[in-house]
């Protein structure tokens, strides 16, 4: 028996013994920290848990948690929500990342200047982005109401307020925030382009739309996939955005799905049921995950 | 020879053109920070009069002096300086080496490992905090400075080993065979021959986790006391007070943001490559 445990541990380590061990210190780690807690979570989705029960007894209920998310309007709207956030952000975070990448992909000095500072908005605390459009859209005092109004369009009560234009002014601020990241996924894929295709390109006579269209585009289509993922999965976990600028208002219009289980869970302390919602959103980002890491191994080969 | 002019002329006009662009790019994806730190060097009564004075106003360096002046300030900054630097390192410490490991072994498993880091990267972090709240506020780490620095150090730490898989693959190992056939342990090849090759992959990775801890605020929000509170929380509740001071808020908010101006002037080169290398290699 011990025999064959040693078998067991050499025929896995294949060698590898030493990698293993400089491996172990962090796989202990996650396991307690997040393996653990994610298990947990599963567990307490089977249950009635909330923590403004004078004894916060766990009753199992089976799927209840999850039968009642399923009917659950806030729940449903906030899956539609998050739906609309996550296409509006990324389609056009990909569409202005791509054209602000060719624009700025020349080796000049301006060039690069720019690109430098473009890097500062991503790197800013969210929350503070947040709080920074808040003030810019408010209608009192704020910038973007005062130049809309010279305009000759009404403002309203704000922006953030008013229902229907809420949804689009907080995509503007992810948008402001994260299309310099595509942009900089996109000039690393245009600086790995082969240079052959398009002096071919230029001898058989085709013009530069063409050889963008016909050339650029389809070459750079591993780097679409990659930033449309990469994206995809960041856009689901917004929360310090919409936490700052509208807390999910008017009404439940900016609720998406990772405020929602933030609210039922940390201010309505119905543990079971958020951590049920929690599983949900997990499970859809497990899927889109699971397809990054397919597309990103497919493209070592 | 005519065509010849037409033509530089319009690729003079094309060129005028694109660099319009260029700076109507930067200067549209610069206004809120441009906004923010003025609104910081403004006198009160300035901070919203409209129209807004973009460029000709009183400065003052008031809000700054008065936000150092306030223990409790002084108290965010430490705060975040502890959970950030507790953070970094510890994700460098777990992550640098797990990297090197999964970049050099030749198990499959340990190999196929870098993806279940990669996995857990992206795992909403609401997702993880609710069933992680409970758990502190039953072992009574909530409100110490340990419950945020190890829930963000699952993300960092994540992001390290993917980030060091990808550069240590770009490390060439014949150097580190040949100490091992020198009779180094795999340890001291790791050590003294890897790791000093690989310092601009660390700095990278310690970058992103200065930012990603430097930035966070829902664990933040839930997991720390009064006194372990961060600078976004101590800028959340200027915003809520009822005397709130714009000026002094927008002071808060630019020590919030110094390390992201610094490392996009300074260190970008570093910062693309965490970026770009962290989300694209596979």
């Amino acid at each position: 028996m011990n025999n064959r445990l040693v078998t067991v541990y050499r025929r896995f380590l294949a060698g590898d013994g030493a990698y293993f061990w400089m491996l172990f210190p962090l796989l202990i780690f996650v396991a307690v920290i997040a393996v653990y807690p994610l298990l947990f979570s599963f567990g307490i989705s089977f249950y009635k848990y909330r923590l403004t029960d004078p004894n916060q007894v766990r009753t199992f209920i089976g799927l209840a948690n999850y039968l009642r998310s399923a009917n659950d309007p806030i729940v449903i709207g906030s899956i539609k929500t998050t739906l609309i956030f996550v296409g509006g952000t990324v389609t056009l975070e990909i569409i202005l990342g791509l054209a602000i990448a060719l624009l700025l992909a020349a080796e000049t000095r301006m060039a690069h200047l720019i690109r430098s500072f473009l890097l500062m908005p991503m790197a800013l605390p969210p929350l503070v982005v947040g709080l920074v459009w808040k003030a810019l859209y408010n209608v009192d005092f704020g910038v973007i109401p005062y130049y809309v109004k010279l305009l000759g369009v009404n403002p309203g009560r704000g922006p953030l307020v008013e229902s229907g234009i809420a949804m689009p002014a907080v995509i503007l601020v992810d948008v402001w925030q994260w299309t310099p990241l595509i942009m900089f996924i996109f000039l690393a894929g245009l600086k790995s382009l082969p240079s052959e295709p398009y002096e071919a390109a230029i001898v058989d006579g085709a013009s530069r739309l063409q050889s963008f269209i016909y050339i650029t585009l389809p070459l750079l289509k591993p780097t679409f996939l990659v930033a449309l993922l990469l994206r995809t999965m960041q856009s689901f976990k917004v929360f310090d955005i919409i936490y700052a600028t509208t807390a999910g208002g008017p009404g439940t219009e900016t609720t998406v799905l990772n405020f929602q289980i933030y609210k039922v869970g940390m201010t309505f302390f119905d543990m079971g049921y958020a951590a049920a919602l929690a599983n949900i959103l997990l499970f859809i980002v497990g899927i889109l995950s699971v397809i990054y890491v397919m597309v990103l191994e497919r493209q070592q080969l | 020879m005519q065509k010849g002019t037409v033509d530089m002329k319009r690729k003079q006009l094309e060129k005028i053109l694109l660099t319009a662009l260029s700076i109507l790019v930067f200067i549209l994806f610069m206004i809120p920070i441009y906004w923010l730190v003025t609104t910081s060097l403004k006198y009160g009564r300035d901070a919203f009069t409209l129209p807004p004075q973009w460029f000709f106003f009183d400065a003052t360096l008031k809000n700054f002096r008065v936000e150092l002046e306030n223990t409790k300030t002084l108290m965010f900054i430490k705060n975040s300086l502890i959970i950030t630097v507790g953070a970094t390192s510890l994700s460098l410490l777990l992550g640098v080496p797990a990297g090197y490991a999964i970049a050099r072994a030749k198990s499959k498993l340990l190999n196929m490992s870098s993806f279940f880091f990669l996995i857990l990267l992206m795992v909403p972090p609401v997702a993880m905090l609710i069933p992680f709240y409970l758990i502190m506020r039953d072992i009574g780490l909530i409100g110490s400075y340990w419950a945020v620095i190890i829930l963000d150090t699952v993300f960092d730490a994540s992001f390290v080993v993917w980030m060091m898989r990808s550069y240590f693959k770009d490390v060439p190992k014949e150097m580190e065979e040949a100490a091992l056939v020198d009779g180094a342990s795999h340890f001291t090849a790791f050590l003294q021959v890897a790791l000093p090759l690989s310092i601009p992959g660390i700095v990278s990775s310690a970058l992103y986790c200065i930012i990603y801890t430097w930035n966070d605020f829902l664990f933040a929000l839930m997991l720390t006391s009064p006194k372990t509170k961060t600078i976004p929380l101590g800028i959340l509740a200027s915003f809520s007070a009822v005397d709130v001071s714009w000026g002094r808020m927008a002071a808060l908010s630019v020590f919030a943001i110094i390390p992201a101006v610094i490392i996009s002037l300074f260190l970008n080169r570093y910062f693309v490559q965490g970026l770009t290398m962290g989300a694209t290699k596979g």
